[in-house]
C-alpha cells in the first residue's frame, strides 16, 4: 500500500519530523515500510518556462518554434524549442526538461535537430511526466507560477512516497487509510491527531431510501442519495495527492470517491441516481449466468456464489469489487447514490479471485472492515463535496439496512501481565497513556478494564495478548533486555532415526565418498511412467505449480533415478544417496494421515570395465556399502537373499537383485538398473555405465537389534595362511565353494576372501575358479605342518564332491 | 707369523675396507679374513704348531687383527649408509608443482551442513530435535495454529492441497510440529525442528516450491520477549562467531502475539550491500510470542505457561553461508553443485 507523506500532514501534524523518521517509526513500531521514494523525482529537474515567441517550423506544419524563458534555470537566453503540441502558445508557462534532464522510462533529454531546427530541450505533456495519461498537447501551468522554478514546487507536487508491506498489514484493516496510519504516528511520536467531522449531516426529512439486503454477506448498506451535484475537475490538491499513491485523477466524482477510500480505508461507490431504479436497491446474491457490465468495460458474467447490487432487477455493480458500467456517473451527473458499505471478506475474495478482479476495494474488504466505517465514509465524503460545492442537497435520509453489530468490546488487561509477557518493566501509567492515544478508552488500577473502539475490534484486538502487543510495540521491543534461559536442564529424548540418519550421512559422505543429494519430493509423470510405477496410488497434489508434478513420493529412489542423466552426462564416476521420506496413501492412519516412510537411497554409475578380468561388480560394491552401514549403525544385518525374478522391483534387473529382510517390507533392496530403463533413461551408448541402486528402510533398519560391539581376544598363538583355488562348475554358486572350505577347516577357517575368479582354457570350458586367501588358526596352539596339509586333503574331497578339483596355489 | 707381517696384513685389510664401495664389498672382506678359512683363522690355525711363547703373542695379535677389521668394517658401514643418506637426499628430479593426487571423497549436502551446524548449537542449549510429516492435515499447519478456515492470513500461505475437501496438505511451515510438541511434551521444554516446507509458487532463481525452515519453541514458566531476543542473540553469536545487533519488530502470524520480525545487522557489510539489499539489515525469521489460543490447542494453560517460537529460514541461511545465488541448485541434485561441499 502507498501512503503519500503530505496527505498524513492533513490528518496528523508532521512538524519536526522527517518522511524518513516516519518510515522508520512505523517500521519499528507497526509495519514493515518496504519503500520510501521521493514522488515523481523528475519534477525537481523540470523547470518553469514562459513561451516568449512561438513561430511556425519553416519546414513542418505541425511544428511550432519556441523561445522560452527558464529563468535562472538557464544561462540567461531564452532556449529555442521545437515543439509538436497543437495547443502551445504564445504567453504560457509550461514544464520544460531542459537538456540532461532524466525523464521516466530513463529518456534524456539531448540537443536535437529536428527538421533543420535547432532544439534544445523538451516542453513536456502530462503524460511524459506521468502525471496523467492526457497526451493530447502540452501541459499548461497556471498563471503565477515562477520561472525558472522546479516544476515540483510551482505545481505542489513535492511529496514522499511511503511503500508498506501489504502482509504485514493483514490484520490491521484499520491501517488501510492514511488516517490510520496518521494514528500510529501520533500514538508513537506523541502527536495529536487533527479532529476530522465523520458525523453524517442532516438530510432533509421524508422516507429513506429504499435498500434491501437479502445477501448474508452483506452485513450493511447505507444508500444516501446526493443532489445538486456538479462534475468537473477535482481540486488540485486532492489531484496530487491521488498521483503520489499511484492513482490516476479522472473527475471530481471519481477522485472523491477514490479520495475517501485512501483517506479512511473504506471503498464506496457512487451510482448516478437518474440510471437506478426508483425502487432502490436490492443487495442479493447473482442467478447462475446473470451478466453485467463492470466499469473497465468487460462483460462479466456470474454465479450464484457472487453478490449483486441491483437497481430494479439489474446489476448495477459487483459487490465489493466493482460497479457498473450503465450506473456510472459521468459529465452530466447531478443525481448521485453513495454507497458505503459493509461485505464479509470471503465472499468477496472469492469473487474477486473467480473474476481475475481484485480491486482496491476488494484488497480492503478482504480484510474485514469495520462496519461501523460506511456511515463515517458517507459523513466524510458529504463534506468534502459540500467544502466545494456548498449547495448540495441531502434529498432524503439514507438508507441503511444489514444485519451488523458493532464489534466494540470490553478487554481486562492486567498491567503485571504485560510485565511478564514482555519481561520489561513497563509502569502502569505508559501502559495506560500508550492505550489511550491508540485511541482505547482505559480505566480501573493494576487490572485495566479497555474499551476496544470498533475499528481495533475487527479482526484484531479482542484477548489481553493483543493489548499486550500494542503496548510492547509502542514501548519499543529493542528496549527489552535480552535474558537468558533458565532451567533445570536434562537430557533431551534419545531419537533414535536422527541419530541413525547422521551416522548413515557421516559414512555415506565419508569413507564411501557419496554425494548427498536432496529433490523434491514431487515426482513426474514422465519419470514414474518411465520407470513403470504409474499403476502406485499416491498422495496427489491438487494445485500443482509444474502439470505434470503432482505426485507426492511413495518412495525416494526413483527421484535418484531421475538424476542419472542428468550427472552421467557430466562425470563417469556418480555415487548419489538421498535420506527422504516417502508417503502411503492406500495406508492412511485413523486421522487420514498418510504413512510415512524414512528411507535411504543410493545410486551408483561405475564404468564398465570392458575386460573379464576378475573385478568386483557393482552389486558386490553396493551390497558391501549397505553392509557396512548396518555395522557402522550397528545394526544387525540379517543377511542377503537373491532376489525371485518375478518379484524384481520395476527399476531391477529382474536377474541381478538381492533383498535382505521381511518380503513384504525388505530392509534393503539392491539391484542393477532393468536394462530397458537404462535404455528409455538414455544411459546406453555414449552415456552407458555400470548403474547399481539401492534402497534402505531406516524403519527396517531401527526395527533391528542393535548389535553389541564386544571385545575379542587378540590371537595368541600365529595363524597360517594358505592360498587356494576351487575349480567348479560354472553353475556352483560362490557361497557353495566358501561352505566347502570351511567344512574342510572344522573350525580352524578364521578368514576367508575371495581374490580371483577366473575363467579360461586350463580350467576348462564350462568351469570357473574360484581362489581364495584362507588364514588357519587355532586359538589354543601353533598349527602344525601336520594339520594344514590335513586340511588341504579334507578340501581335496570336499572340492571333488562338487564336482571340481583342488588347484594349490 | 712376525708381528710386522701381521701389521702388513692389517694394514692391506683396512686398506681394502677404506676402499670398498658398498655392502658387497664388505662382504668379501669378511669372507676373505674373518669367515672360515679366511686369513685370520689361518693364522690361527698355525699356532699349534709355534713354540709356546709364540702362540701367545701371535694368539693376541691374530684378535687384535680380527678386532680391528671388524671395526673397521663396521665404520665404514656406518660411512657408506650416511652416504646413502646423502645421496637419497640430494636426489633431484623432484617437481613439487605436480598436482595434488586427492583422496576420493563424498559430500554432505549444504543444507544438511547449515541444519547440522544449528542442531548442535541449540542441542547444547538444550533443546530436543524433533521431526514432522511433511504431508500434513489442515488441522496441524493451520486451524490449531489459530488461522481457521477463511482466515485471511491464508493467502500468505500458497498451500499445495493433496485433497478436494482440502483436509491434507503438504506443510507450508514447519510450525505444525508446535502443536504435535505440546501434545506430547509437558512443559517446560524446548525444541527444534528442521525440515522440508512447501508453498505453491513458480521456481526461479529466488523462489522454490520446497524449502527448509527451522522451528524453534521453548514453553515454560515466565518466558518472556526478553528471552527470546537472548535466545536468538546467543544462537546469532554462536552460528557467526561475534555479536550481531538484532532488532525485532512487529510482524503478523496468526500463531503469535505478540509477534515479531527478528532483523539481525547485515554481517557482511558496514553501510548497506546486495545481501541486506543496502538496508543494513537482514530479515532473519518471523517469531513472536506463543498464542494463548496455540498453547490451549495443545492442551497446556497458558496462565501458567508462556513460550516464544521462531521459524528460522535454513534455506536462505544455506545461501548466505555459501553466497549461492540460485536457490534451485539446492534441490537440483547436480554434482557439479554437489562436489563443492566435500567433507
Amino acid at each position: 500500500m502507498l501512503i503519500s507523506y503530505r496527505w498524513l500532514g492533513r490528518h496528523v501534524d508532521l512538524e519536526g519530523t522527517t518522511p524518513q523518521e516516519v518510515a522508520e517509526a512505523l517500521t519499528i513500531h507497526t509495519a514493515e515500510v518496504e519503500g520510501l521514494e521521493p514522488f515523481a523525482p523528475w519534477l525537481a529537474d523540470v523547470v518553469v518556462g514562459h513561451v516568449l515567441e512561438c513561430d511556425r517550423h519553416p519546414d513542418a506544419d505541425k511544428l511550432s518554434v519556441c523561445s522560452v524563458d527558464v529563468g535562472g534555470a538557464g544561462d540567461g537566453n531564452p532556449l529555442q524549442i521545437v515543439c509538436g503540441a497543437p495547443n502551445i502558445a504564445q504567453g504560457q508557462h509550461v514544464a520544460v526538461a531542459r537538456v540532461g534532464t532524466v525523464l521516466p522510462g530513463d529518456f534524456k533529454i539531448k540537443k536535437s535537430k529536428i527538421r533543420g531546427v535547432e532544439s534544445r530541450g523538451m516542453i513536456c505533456s502530462v503524460r511524459e511526466l506521468e502525471l496523467g495519461e492526457d497526451h493530447s498537447g502540452i501541459w499548461v501551468l497556471p498563471d503565477g507560477v515562477q520561472i525558472g522554478k522546479p516544476v515540483a514546487d510551482e505545481a505542489d507536487l513535492r511529496d514522499w512516497v511511503i511503500e508498506i508491506d501489504n502482509k504485514s498489514l493483514t490484520h490491521r484493516p484499520d491501517l488501510w487509510g492514511h488516517r490510520g496510519i496518521a494514528g500510529e504516528i501520533a500514538a508513537i511520536q506523541g502527536r495529536s491527531l487533527k479532529p476530522l467531522d465523520l458525523t453524517l449531516p442532516a438530510t432533509e426529512a421524508g422516507e429513506a431510501y429504499p435498500v434491501r439486503v437479502e445477501s448474508e454477506a452483506c452485513t450493511r448498506y447505507i444508500g444516501l442519495p446526493i443532489d445538486g451535484v456538479r462534475n468537473g475537475p477535482s481540486p488540485v490538491w486532492m489531484r496530487n495527492l491521488l498521483l503520489a499513491v499511484g492513482q490516476r485523477p479522472l473527475d471530481l466524482l471519481v477522485d472523491l470517491s477514490n479520495f475517501v477510500m485512501f483517506d479512511l480505508g473504506q471503498p464506496n461507490h457512487l451510482f448516478d441516481r437518474r440510471r437506478l431504479s426508483a425502487e432502490g436497491i436490492v443487495v442479493r446474491q447473482a442467478a447462475d449466468g446473470e451478466t453485467m457490465t463492470t466499469l473497465d468495460d468487460v462483460q462479466r458474467s456470474f454465479t450464484c456464489e457472487d453478490m449483486l447490487i441491483t437497481s430494479g432487477g439489474e446489476a448495477v455493480a459487483v459487490a465489493g469489487v466493482m460497479g457498473g458500467e450503465g450506473s456510472k456517473v459521468g459529465d452530466e451527473t447531478g443525481e448521485l447514490l453513495l454507497e458505503a458499505a459493509s461485505f464479509l471478506a470471503t465472499p468477496v475474495r472469492r469473487t474477486a479471485a473467480r473474476l481475475g478482479l481484485r480491486t482496491d476495494a476488494s484488497a480492503r474488504f478482504e480484510k474485514s472492515l469495520d462496519p461501523t466505517l460506511p456511515e463515517k465514509a458517507a459523513a466524510h465524503m458529504v463534506h468534502l463535496l459540500r467544502e466545494l460545492q456548498p449547495d448540495i442537497r441531502l434529498p432524503r435520509p439514507a438508507g441503511d439496512a444489514g444485519s451488523w453489530k458493532d464489534p466494540a468490546c470490553e478487554v481486562q488487561l492486567r498491567c503485571e501481565r504485560v510485565r511478564s509477557v514482555l519481561g520489561a518493566p513497563v509502569e502502569d501509567e505508559f501502559i495506560r497513556t500508550t492505550l489511550t492515544r491508540l485511541g482505547f478508552g482505559v480505566s480501573g488500577e493494576g487490572t485495566l478494564t479497555v474499551q476496544v473502539p470498533s475499528n481495533r475490534a475487527t479482526k484484531d484486538v479482542g484477548i489481553e495478548e493483543d493489548l499486550i502487543e500494542e503496548v510492547g510495540r509502542v514501548y519499543g521491543y529493542g528496549n527489552i533486555e535480552e535474558r537468558s534461559l533458565e532451567s533445570v536442564l536434562t537430557p533431551a529424548p534419545h531419537d533414535a532415526r536422527r541419530n541413525l540418519v547422521r551416522a548413515l550421512q557421516d559414512r555415506l559422505s565419508g569413507a564411501a565418498a557419496f554425494h548427498e543429494v536432496m529433490t523434491h519430493s514431487f515426482q513426474s509423470e514422465e519419470l514414474v511412467s518411465a520407470i513403470g510405477l504409474r499403476d502406485e496410488p499416491y498422495v496427489e497434489v491438487v494445485n500443482p505449480v509444474v502439470e505434470s508434478e503432482f505426485r507426492v513420493r511413495r518412495s525416494v529412489l526413483p527421484s535418484l533415478i531421475g538424476l542419472l542423466e542428468l550427472n552421467r552426462r557430466n562425470r563417469d564416476e556418480v555415487r548419489l544417496y538421498e535420506i527422504g521420506k516417502g508417503y502411503r496413501i492406500d495406508e492412511p492412519n485413523e486421522r487420514g494421515e498418510p504413512r510415512e516412510l524414512h528411507q535411504l537411497a543410493l545410486a551408483w554409475i561405475r564404468p564398465r570395465s570392458g575386460s573379464e578380468r576378475f573385478g568386483e561388480s557393482g552389486i558386490q560394491l553396493m551390497r558391501g556399502v549397505v553392509e557396512d552401514l548396518f555395522d557402522h549403525a550397528d545394526r544387525v544385518f540379517v543377511g542377503w537373499e537373491p532376489g525371485a525374478r518375478e518379484a524384481a522391483p520395476p527399476w531391477a534387473h529382474p536377474g541381478k537383485w538381492l533383498t535382505a529382510g521381511p518380503t513384504e517390507e525388505p530392509h534393503a533392496v539392491v539391484g542393477e538398473l532393468e536394462p530397458g530403463l537404462a535404455v528409455r533413461l538414455g544411459l546406453r551408448g555414449e552415456l552407458d555405465g555400470e548403474i547399481t541402486l539401492a534402497e534402505i528402510s531406516l524403519d527396517g533398519m531401527l526395527s533391528q537389534p542393535e548389535a553389541q560391539k564386544t571385545y575379542r581376544s587378540i590371537p595368541r598363538f600365529p595363524g597360517v595362511k594358505v592360498d587356494v583355488a576351487l575349480a567348479v562348475p560354472e553353475s556352483l554358486f560362490a557361497e557353495e565353494a566358501a561352505a566347502a572350505i570351511e567344512r574342510a577347516g572344522k573350525g580352524l577357517v578364521e578368514g576367508l576372501e575371495l581374490f580371483d575368479l577366473y575363467r579360461g582354457e586350463s580350467v576348462g570350458a564350462g568351469r570357473k575358479s574360484l581362489a581364495y586367501h584362507v588364514l588357519l588358526q587355532s586359538p589354543t596352539k601353533t598349527l602344525t605342518d601336520k594339520e594344514v596339509s590335513k586340511f588341504f586333503s579334507r578340501l581335496e574331497k570336499e572340492t571333488e564332491s562338487l564336482g571340481g578339483e583342488l588347484r594349490r596355489e | 707369523m712376525s708381528p710386522e707381517e701381521l701389521g702388513q696384513v692389517q694394514a692391506e685389510a683396512l686398506g681394502r675396507v677404506k676402499g670398498a664401495a658398498g655392502a658387497a664389498d664388505l662382504l668379501g672382506i669378511e669372507r676373505d679374513y674373518l669367515e672360515k678359512g679366511g686369513v685370520v683363522a689361518k693364522i690361527l690355525a698355525s699356532i699349534p704348531s709355534l713354540a709356546p711363547e709364540q702362540r701367545r703373542e701371535l694368539g693376541s695379535g691374530a684378535n687384535r687383527l680380527k678386532q680391528a677389521i671388524q671395526k673397521a668394517i663396521e665404520e665404514r658401514e656406518g660411512e657408506l649408509a650416511a652416504e646413502e643418506l646423502e645421496r637419497e637426499r640430494k636426489a633431484q628430479g623432484f617437481d613439487p608443482t605436480l598436482p595434488s593426487a586427492q583422496p576420493r571423497r563424498g559430500s554432505l549436502h549444504p543444507v544438511t551442513q547449515v541444519t547440522r551446524e544449528l542442531e548442535d548449537i541449540f542441542a547444547s542449549m538444550g533443546y530436543a530435535i524433533l521431526d514432522g510429516p511433511e504431508v500434513e492435515l489442515d488441522y496441524y499447519n493451520f486451524e490449531a495454529l489459530n488461522i481457521p478456515k477463511d482466515h485471511p492470513a491464508r493467502e500468505m500461505y500458497d498451500t499445495f492441497w493433496c485433497d478436494r475437501n482440502n483436509h491434507l496438505l503438504l506443510r507450508t511451515h514447519t510450525s505444525p510440529v508446535q502443536i504435535r510438541a505440546l501434545e506430547r511434551f509437558d512443559p517446560p521444554f524446548r525444541a527444534i525442528v528442521p525440515g522440508r516446507c512447501f508453498r505453491n509458487e513458480t521456481v526461479d532463481a529466488s523462489h522454490e516450491h520446497t524449502f527448509h525452515q527451522m522451528e524453534g519453541l521453548v514453553v515454560g514458566k515466565g518466558i518472556t520477549v526478553g528471552h527470546l531476543i537472548g535466545t536468538m542473540k546467543t544462537f546469532l553469536r554462536e552460528m557467526f562467531q561475534r555479536d550481531l545487533e538484532v532488532r525485532l519488530r512487529p510482524g503478523y502470524f496468526p500463531f503469535v502475539e505478540p509477534g515479531f520480525e527478528l532483523d539481525v545487522r547485515c554481517p557482511f557489510c558496514e553501510g548497506g550491500c546486495s545481501v541486506c539489499k543496502r538496508t543494513t539489515w537482514i530479515e532473519l525469521c518471523p517469531c513472536g510470542m506463543v498464542h494463548p489460543f496455540v498453547l490451549r490447542y495443545g492442551g497446556v494453560d497458558p496462565e501458567q505457561y508462556t513460550g516464544f517460537a521462531f521459524g528460522l529460514g535454513l534455506s536462505r541461511l544455506v545461501m548466505l553461508r555459501f553466497q549461492i545465488d540460485d536457490i534451485r541448485h539446492l534441490m537440483g541434485g547436480d554434482l557439479r553443485f554437489l562436489e563443492q561441499f566435500g567433507c
